[in-house]
């Protein structure tokens, strides 16, 4: 189907079909988007800019005007925990994404070959995503506590070996992070992959069929691709999450063991409030956009080009 | 014209319990048990008593179904010296959630709606830069709206923490908006253009009552983000309106020598009851809205 | 007579309705866990007994209350008022112009020569007093369960790490963790910096941390100390990361565990618990110090720009000073009172112990009192950072501990 949006004209054009003829410009459509405009403009961009500024003073716990240069930026760089935020947001963000992804298309995919009780399934592996990160956090915490969680009860029962205590270990701490992260999260990429499955022609799984190629090479080669879009929404939904991170490592390790789950976000809050380093918070926050514009508008673009391809070719 | 969001696959139904399809079942079994594990820990748990729960058998069922966890957990658990429970931060969230969802939903719709069928001059611009702005984490803003909402008089009001959810709920609502909107054949729109209905005739009258599954999705889940968030509310809120998450993790990092676990997990699941409860209700509504509002555009 | 009594009543009545006045203090404090609450009950009390009314604003875990507190103070709407470690974190405020000071309170509740001269100077900027302190605490302590050490057959507290790692290697034969560890950066920095007094000594200390003396890092016995510091990782158990240190503390409690090291405010927690010092638990300092790294609490007071709270924060200031609610709220809390004038009977012998010190001004001055919340911040980075990693060299830690001056 056509997209509609493509083939919209603006909306001088039945403005002008009107009955005085008159060509009117749409004020009050104007008028409806001066709060978001408001919004944009002042907090968004306002904000932006202020944030920027204030990386290039010497401000400490109230902003000064001192001009610094880009002193706080060599400050932040040469400041280890700095790096080690970064170092954990990357591994965090590879394995939360991947993870998310597979586990999310794996059930939807199997909840889309005609199971019974499909609703069932949908609703106990999507609940996770109306949770808090707190309460993920907190969850997720006490279970991988080794004194009353899974490993306790694992040795309790006999199983002296069974370990799950990556919250208390320094080298797995951040994939206990991705852990939970993963389960707050695949149930909302089930929900995207499956409605770009039920999108893909019924005539498309005879023709398969008909030809004879195996299942897991159809959905490799052929369907996979189809669900480019739902990818990229789900893709983009969760490295949009995983940049923000902050709630579940505060409900889940705090940081710690040592340094090994602190992430950008959370350094920032702690430079700004705990340690009274504008400055230094503000540059945090900097790279931190920066970063993400460098990720985020490349895909918008992307994606903005492919829905026109598509829409042109149909 | 094909149904959109199918709620059942098409295919033909495979026959009978071969292999594969017990594979099938059988992945999903596992999967269902890894999720809802933590869940069945936490209410388990929340049942039994602190040596029950020392003896370290998280999955065995509560001996008996003891409620005074909960009952502590809900008016007399202590964050600090308040020994008030979570029921403060319950009323608190009821009091933030409902107008600012409402205010939210109101506001991405009708920009969703004017970018979508109207598009003024510098609408590109302004839906890339909200939908771009949806990527700013949150840290960048703390400094200045902190300022900006105290210069307005409204810093650690309740209007103050509502005012800032709406700002921060403008992308993810009018997005969903905008892209429901797109699916809308425009004819309908231009056929109400030619009558002569003028922009907030047309919006009322055509675009609300046909949006109502997005309204109703754009609800959820800005009722569930609001509710769940915790870096807003513990910067914004001030004390009197502390919503359940911070007041929950008030609660759960005071601690009075002995950490009382059946108390903390009782709480847990009451801070996330509302949001699970309208999420079971809706059902298929929220998985249809996060569908139709990102799978399009 | 009689005709002086109809203007005297009439002026007494006008009086006591002036007097019914909003003496509202809204007080922000993280002093949460069990003894501190009922430490902090006791000046609520008393505040309210005298006409004033406490509201709490609590936030548990001080990094949390320091961001919403440094929000609202920001926002031009603070607290009445705010606990804080008596130092640059409050002087910096002072010096924004953005604080009450208390100096005619504070001068009218405590004499001359009462508050140790180090803690005078610490609330004192520009001559005028702007905090009210509670108590000081001392960092570098070492809390033993008597069971424990009897035990594993240790007769004395050890006085030196020689003993103390063999006292430790006994009570690991027992079968019972050594040391009840909380693994938190902030409470591995206390520990550590307890480690360096015993190498360094007083004035070594004084000079690093107060004159910023950077020479100090690269002699020997700073090296030594980091060594002994790593040395404690084989005593602790599998759960000490992230532990929140009253779980640690009640580790020790239960006989579960043989000491915790760490500052006295952990006292608290034995007293609300039921524990008798000398019977139950005992103390001692930290092996090879002499002298408390002391660290003094003290109320704040925020420019309010309103009339009525700023009586409220001397009513409060008043509150904290009196003799009777600091000598209460520090057998409580597990402080030493700032004032030496009040009767110290009711303390229990490990409180008694450090009243004596600090009356012979064995006292040396905790970072958070000299060094900026960055630099303190840079600090505990690094510490947990090395704690909780067994690969790390003493020289990189040494190299990023230096680093953490640089901090301003």
């Amino acid at each position: 189907m056509a997209d509609p949006s493509a083939a919209r004209s603006p909306a001088s054009g039945p403005a002008r079909s009107g009955a005085t003829g008159r060509l009117r410009l749409p004020v009050a459509a104007l008028a409806a988007l001066a709060p978001a405009w408001l919004i944009i403009l002042v907090v968004y961009l306002g904000t932006t800019v202020w944030t920027v500024q204030l990386s290039l003073t010497n401000s400490r716990m109230l902003p000064s005007n001192e001009f610094a240069g880009l002193a706080q930026y060599q400050r932040l760089f040469g400041t280890a925990r700095w790096s080690i935020s970064i170092h954990n947001l990357v591994t965090f963000g590879i394995v939360y994404v991947l993870g998310a992804l597979v586990v999310g298309s794996l059930l939807a995919i199997a909840v889309d070959r005609r199971v019974r009780f499909e609703s069932m399934w949908r609703t106990v592996f999507l609940y996770p995503y109306a949770l808090s990160f707190i309460v993920t956090g907190l969850m997720w915490q006490w279970l991988m506590n080794p004194e009353i969680g899974i490993q306790a009860t694992m040795r309790a029962a006999g199983l002296g070996w069974f370990t799950f205590d990556w919250t208390t270990r320094p080298d797995m701490a951040i994939y206990a992070v991705s852990l939970a992260g993963i389960w707050q999260s695949a149930g909302l990429v089930m929900v995207l992959m499956l409605a770009g499955l039920r999108g893909i022609d019924a005539d498309l799984w005879r023709a398969t069929r008909i030809e004879g190629i195996p299942m897991w090479r159809t959905y490799l080669t052929i369907v996979l691709p189809q669900l480019g879009p739902s990818l990229a929404t789900a893709f983009m939904l969760l490295t949009m999450g995983a940049v923000r991170t902050f709630d579940l490592v505060v409900a889940l390790t705090n940081g710690g063991p040592g340094q090994s789950t602190e992430v950008p976000a959370k350094f920032i809050m702690d430079s700004l409030f705990a340690r009274q380093d504008l400055g230094l918070a503000t540059a945090g926050a900097t790279v931190m956009l920066v970063t993400v514009m460098a990720i985020a508008v490349p895909i918008l673009y992307a994606r903005d080009i492919w829905a026109r391809r598509r829409s042109g070719r149909l | 014209m094909q149904d959109p969001f199918p709620s059942h696959a098409r295919g033909p139904r495979p026959q009978g319990l071969t292999l594969p399809r017990i594979g099938l079942y059988g992945l999903l079994v596992v999967a269902a048990l890894f999720f809802l594990l933590p869940a069945y820990v936490m209410i388990v748990t929340s049942f039994k008593s602190m040596d029950e729960i020392r003896a370290a058998q998280i999955f065995a069922l509560p001996h008996m179904l003891d409620w005074s966890a909960w009952s502590k957990a809900w008016s007399s658990a202590c964050a600090g010296v308040n020994c008030t429970g979570v029921s403060v931060g319950f009323f608190n969230s009821v009091k933030i959630t409902i107008p600012a969802t409402i205010l939210s939903v109101l506001l991405g719709a009708v920009t969703g709606y004017a970018l979508s069928f109207w598009r003024p001059p510098g609408s590109k611009l302004l839906f890339a830069a909200i939908t771009i702005g949806g990527f700013i984490p949150l840290q960048i803003f703390l400094f200045p709206v902190v300022r900006g909402t105290a210069a307005l008089g409204l810093y650690n009001s309740l209007a103050g923490i509502v005012l800032v959810h709406v700002i921060f709920g403008l992308p993810l609502t009018t997005l969903l908006f905008r892209n429901y909107y797109a699916s809308i054949p425009v004819e309908l729109f231009k056929a109400a253009r030619v009558d002569g209905a003028g922009f907030w005739r047309i919006f009322v009258s055509l675009m609300l009552p046909l949006s109502l599954p997005m309204l109703i999705v754009a609800g959820l889940m800005q009722m569930t983000g609001i509710w769940n968030d915790f870096l807003l509310g513990l910067v914004f809120a001030g004390r009197d309106n502390l919503p359940m998450t911070v007041q929950l993790n008030n609660i759960v990092t005071t601690t009075t020598g002995q950490r009382e676990y059946n108390v903390h997990m009782a709480a847990t699941v009451l801070t996330a009851i509302v949001p699970l409860v309208a999420y079971f209700v809706s059902g298929r509504w929220f998985v249809r809205g996060i569908t139709a509002g990102s799978v399009k555009g | 007579m009689r005709r002086l009594l109809l203007p005297s009543l009439t002026a007494l009545l006008l009086v006591s309705t002036a007097q019914a006045q909003d003496l509202t203090a809204e007080v922000a404090h993280s002093w949460t866990s069990g003894g501190e609450a009922a430490a902090v009950k006791v000046i609520s009390d008393a505040f309210n007994a005298k006409g004033g009314k406490w509201v709490d604003w609590s936030v548990a875990g001080f990094e949390n209350a320091n961001a919403a507190y440094v929000s609202r103070l920001l926002a031009g709407d603070p607290p009445t008022a705010k606990t804080a470690v008596a130092g640059p974190e409050v002087t910096e405020l002072v010096a924004q112009g953005l604080m009450n000071d208390i100096d005619a309170a504070f001068h009218q509740a405590v004499p001359d020569g009462v508050v140790p001269q180090v803690v005078l100077n610490a609330i004192t900027v520009d001559g005028k007093v702007y905090m009210a302190p509670t108590g000081i605490h001392a960092g570098n302590w070492m809390f033993y369960s008597k069971p424990v050490f009897e035990k594993a057959g240790i007769t004395a507290a050890p006085k030196t790490w020689d003993e103390f790692f063999a006292a430790m290697d006994k009570i690991k034969a027992a079968g019972i963790t050594p040391i009840a560890w909380g693994g938190q950066s902030w409470q591995e920095g206390i520990v550590f910096h307890g480690v360096v007094l015993s190498t360094i000594g007083n004035a070594a200390y004084a000079k690093l941390y107060t004159d910023k003396d950077l020479a100090v890092i690269d002699t020997p016995e700073f090296a030594q100390a980091v060594k002994t510091f790593a040395r404690l990782r084989d005593y602790v158990d599998a759960g000490a990361p992230g532990r929140n240190w009253n779980d640690a503390t009640a580790m020790v409690i239960k006989d579960e565990a043989g000491v915790q090291l760490l500052s006295d405010f952990i006292k608290g927690e034995f007293t609300t618990a039921g524990e008798v010092a000398g019977t139950d638990y005992g103390c001692a300092l930290t092996p090879g110090t002499d002298s408390l790294i002391s660290l003094a609490d003290a109320f704040t007071f925020p420019k309010t720009g309103n009339a009525d709270k700023d009586k409220a924060q001397v009513l409060l200031a008043e509150t904290v000073l009196d003799p009777t609610v600091q000598a209460q709220f520090s057998v409580l809390k597990g402080s030493v009172p700032i004032r030496t004038d009040i009767d110290t009977s009711g303390f229990d012998s490990c409180a008694q112990e450090a009243i004596g010190l600090v009356k012979q001004d064995k006292i040396v001055l905790d970072a958070a009192m000299t060094l900026s919340p960055a630099i303190n911040g840079a600090f505990k980075d690094a510490i947990g950072a090395f704690f909780a990693d067994p690969s790390m060299s003493v020289e990189a830690f040494i190299g990023q501990y230096k680093a953490a001056f640089a901090n301003g």
